[in-house]
């Protein structure tokens, strides 16, 4: 990071699947200020998205908040959303093994979290639910 | 995000999708992507302009490949960039579908699979 670039940005988003849009845009936004990289970009959009989808769609929250600070060698990006509880470091995460004709579509988000972020951790905090991803600031 | 379906004379139908393949994308095309490959045998998804994937888009892909492979048929994505890639193997796309790098290499594959699969019935 270099000096002038703000060491954290935050913003409220409505929970609607609609907003999943808006924090995108809002995202590469701040991208250049917070110094991010194409794939660590890439990286953050990937997991707030599916933020989004855990919190509006299957939690009905009503707000979410997204923090995004920029430390040295890495992005943190704090996710509140106060819909119902959700942990998705404990939910499985699925994947396709094989070819046929009854493969199980979707449930792939959680994977995509564990893996395109460094570290993720849960917490049910006062009614909300609180996840903190970490991401290498250069690599997805 | 944007949809182009062409038919190719050799039974091949390849859509071209331009854009972020995000929630509002994925809602964009999904009823027109799901219409195309019920009446598809062999499709090509051209990703070359897709700069995003997320977990709604591989569930159109998937939707898709599935209702393909029920009817004996074959997909095949091309053109992805490496980002978009790696979220498709993480999900385990390339289960179910080719991943090529451009349009006639997915293409040849489908051909030799449809001719595998024809002298396999005669």
């Amino acid at each position: 990071m270099t000096m002038g670039r703000p060491q954290m940005v935050s913003r409220d988003f409505p929970g609607t699947l609609e907003a999943a849009s808006e924090a995108e845009a809002w995202l590469m936004s701040q991208s250049g200020a917070l110094g991010l990289a194409p794939d660590a970009e890439f990286a953050i959009n990937l997991c707030v998205e599916e933020l989004f989808l855990n919190a509006v769609w299957h939690g009905r929250a009503n707000r979410a908040k997204i923090s995004i600070s920029s430390e040295s060698g890495g992005v943190r990006v704090e996710f509140v959303d106060d819909g119902a509880p959700f942990d998705p470091i404990a939910a499985p995460a699925r994947r396709i093994r094989a070819r046929n004709e009854d493969f199980q579509i979707g449930g792939y988000g959680t994977g995509l979290l564990q893996k395109f972020s460094r570290r993720i951790s849960y917490n049910r905090d006062d009614g909300h639910n609180r996840l903190v991803l970490e991401f290498d600031a250069n690599a997805g | 995000m944007e949809m182009k379906v062409s038919e190719g004379a050799d039974g091949v139908t390849s859509i071209m999708l331009d854009g972020r393949f995000d929630i509002a994308g994925a809602q964009q095309v999904d009823a027109q992507f799901n219409a195309v490959a019920e009446r598809s045998k062999a499709l090509i998804i051209d990703l070359t302009k897709v700069s995003f994937i997320a977990s709604l888009g591989v569930r159109t892909l998937m939707m898709s490949a599935k209702s393909l492979i029920r009817r004996g048929g074959e997909m095949a994505v091309c053109g992805a960039n490496e980002n978009v890639e790696k979220v498709l193997r993480m999900t385990g796309f390339n289960e179910v579908a080719g991943i090529y790098p451009d349009y006639f290499s997915a293409a040849d594959a489908l051909r030799a699979r449809a001719a595998e699969f024809g002298s396999r019935k005669a």
